[in-house]
């Protein structure tokens, strides 16, 4: 374990590594603090870049956009009330009242207190909890992981429930997209309409580049999202002695990061949930509960911290089951696949060294992040004042020719260019786009126990039953379809007999 | 500007009945896409997965079918007041065009064109704005895509058609 923790310190402080975390941060920041855009955008326009790149190094650059732009999303909620990254509308309850008080300082400081401890916080709960479910799932067989995977997607589609229908339509076609080009185990080709391009697939990059960065890129040439460009920022850096101030809230932090954690953890729930539950628990347990939403650093500081604790959490069921929680982590799962490496419990077996990179990245890009917006706060909040369009032109051309230079392929563009048709209908209407991606990460995944577990039980389907923990996850699958809708029916009818 | 889409819009029906209903095309013609003849049974084979995933698509969207043929004069069209998107619709006809132009004048040639054009048409006027930021741009996409990461991009034709 000291062995393959000293060697995991090495490959994080080499300089591809320290270049890429920082640099990922620095990208994660500025997404970040640019409401419309978000670290998804960020990671999506990168991703073509990380093929070049060592597995470790291509995960620390995406990961730093992930934390990073957590970081970031809290300074336009503060200074003008429109969040950057959604989960930070929670912190703006308190920022913004704090910010026309004149105390923009205070507000920023317990933001960037309550986001850094949620990072930490949460990265050494990974590091605890992460062996120990890899334990569990290491007895897992086919049956076991495709019941897995079948809990994790319906999680997701039921946390969209007031969309149920498109949210199934969208996880259909991502599965669907999915098995599009030549099926490995029969070598036949798959819905390719004749075309010898398709027979490649559909890959993960263009689809997710086209969903989020190009069906972005078209609303924000559309819309003008920022409300405000004025700011009342005194100080080019935060103020150290605000800083400490937060820090007396110590308790928040450690209860909102270890909410945000494991809110984090569950498939489908979301930053801003972890936020708002992280919010709530610290306004009930607070000295002071008629502050909040008043202008009280505390709902800040608890908001933040359990919004930044998301990634880490997230990570837990991805490394340790290859099941991932969000659209953000699917596309980390895609970067793992496709540099050959498949999360699952024997990866923690197999690459200690990796895994280990994994975390301490973690614990750097925090830090880089908090040092970054603690120095550059002026110049990081200035961000907001680019042009959309500028923004829309600039990611469109980053995003096609990225694309392009992963495979040398016009025809990848192609598909990105109609991936962003559909992104940004699906935008428009506001549908749960996640369960697309989600479906086509998990679409591989799922058919290949699937196939393996009925090869396993020559087709009977009842193997799933026949297993113990295969059987609990089914139930478990069954029991989060039924009761939320149970819940709703009966607020349904009671609402309607009310009115 | 658009505002928040409306749930209760019909909008949201026909366009998940526009994609279960082309899920059911694909599901009909899928024995003619994916070649069943080989020696593996149904359960191992290539059409199991697809089929399924298909099937859920299809299922979803029959609610949606059936609200859509029951819609009276009372259902709602409005989305969420963006009206037709006229921005959206020409900056990607300036992509396809962008894309359509690398073969024929180069990387370099039609990123400045499609970057002028692009902040042209979205309203920056000045033209320190749309040829600095594009003659810039596209500076930086060529060090980064030609001069750093050595990607191929094939030889324009225009260029090769001038010199013969």
């Amino acid at each position: 374990m000291a062995e393959h923790l000293y060697q995991a310190l090495l490959a994080t402080i080499t300089y591809a590594n320290i270049i890429a975390l920082l640099f990922g941060s620095l990208v994660g920041i500025v997404v970040g603090i640019l409401p419309g855009l978000g670290p998804m955008v960020g990671m999506v326009v990168l991703l073509p870049f990380t093929f070049a790149l060592d597995p470790g190094v291509a995960l620390s650059l995406l990961l730093g956009v992930f934390c990073g732009g957590y970081f970031g999303g809290a300074i336009p909620a503060i200074l003008m009330r429109t969040p950057g990254v959604p989960s930070s509308l929670i912190t703006s309850f308190d920022g913004f009242p704090l910010t026309q008080k004149g105390e923009a300082q205070t507000a920023l400081s317990a933001a960037l207190v309550g986001s850094f401890s949620g990072g930490i916080i949460s990265v050494f709960i990974l590091m605890f909890l992460a062996p120990i479910l890899a334990h569990v799932a290491a007895s897992f067989g086919p049956p076991e992981y495709f019941a897995a995977g079948l809990f994790g997607v319906t999680l997701v589609v039921m946390a969209y429930r007031d969309r149920l229908a498109q949210g199934l339509v969208l996880l259909g076609l991502g599965l669907w997209i999915s098995t599009v080009g030549i099926d490995g185990p029969t070598l036949v080709p798959r819905f390719c309409f004749g075309t010898l391009a398709m027979q490649n697939g559909l890959h993960l990059v263009p689809v997710c580049l086209g969903l989020f960065g190009i069906g972005q890129t078209l609303i924000l040439a559309e819309r003008r999202i920022l409300q405000t460009e004025s700011m009342s920022l005194t100080r080019k850096t935060l103020d150290f002695s605000k800083i400490m101030g937060a820090l007396r809230y110590w308790k928040s932090l450690v209860m909102s990061g270890v909410i945000g954690t494991f809110v984090g953890l569950l498939p489908g729930t979301g930053s801003i949930l972890a936020s708002f539950l992280s919010y709530e628990t610290v306004k009930r347990t607070s000295k002071d509960p008629e502050a909040f939403g008043k202008g009280t650093p505390e709902g800040c500081l608890a908001s933040e911290a359990g919004n930044n604790a998301v990634p880490a959490g997230a990570m837990i069921p991805l490394l340790t089951l290859g099941i991932p929680g969000d659209a953000l982590s699917a596309v980390l799962l895609g970067v793992f696949t496709i540099n050959g490496i498949y999360p699952g419990p024997l990866l923690l077996v197999k690459e200690p060294v990796l895994i280990n990179t994994l975390y301490l990245s973690m614990l750097f890009i925090n830090v880089a992040a908090f040092l970054m917006l603690a120095i550059w706060l002026r110049p990081f909040a200035m961000v907001v004042r680019v042009s959309n369009t500028l923004l829309a032109a600039v990611i469109m051309v980053l995003s096609l020719v990225g694309i392009y230079a992963v495979n040398t392929r016009l025809f990848d563009a192609g598909v990105a260019i109609v991936m962003g048709v559909l992104g940004y209908i699906l935008l428009r209407l506001e549908w749960p786009v996640v369960n697309l991606v989600m479906g086509v990460v998990l679409g591989e995944i799922l058919e290949e126990r699937l196939r393996e577990s009925l090869s396993i039980s020559e087709g009977n389907p009842l193997i799933f039953l026949q297993r113990p923990i295969s059987l609990c996850l089914f139930i478990a699958t069954a029991l989060i379809v039924v009761i939320p809708l149970i819940l709703d029916w009966r607020r349904h009818r009671r609402s309607n007999a009310a009115g | 500007m658009a505002g928040k889409a409306n749930p209760k819009s019909r909008v949201h029906d026909l366009f998940t009945a526009f994609l279960g209903l082309s899920a059911a095309g694909v599901l009909v013609s899928s024995p003619w896409q994916v070649d069943t003849s080989g020696p593996y049974p149904f359960y191992k084979g290539a059409l199991i997965f697809p089929l399924l995933a298909l099937g859920l698509m299809v299922l979803a969207s029959v609610p949606s079918i059936i609200r859509l043929f029951r819609s009276s004069g009372e259902a709602s069209w409005y989305l969420d007041g963006g009206g037709i998107p006229v921005k959206p619709i020409g900056v990607l006809t300036l992509v396809l065009a962008f894309l359509a132009g690398i073969p024929f004048v180069g990387l370099e040639l039609s990123s400045f064109l499609f970057l002028a054009a692009t902040l042209f048409y979205l309203g920056h006027r000045s033209a320190k704005v749309y040829l600095g930021m594009s003659l810039l741009l596209t500076a930086l996409l060529y060090l980064v895509f030609k001069y750093f990461l050595d990607v191929y991009f094939p030889t324009p034709w225009l260029f090769q058609l001038l010199g013969g």
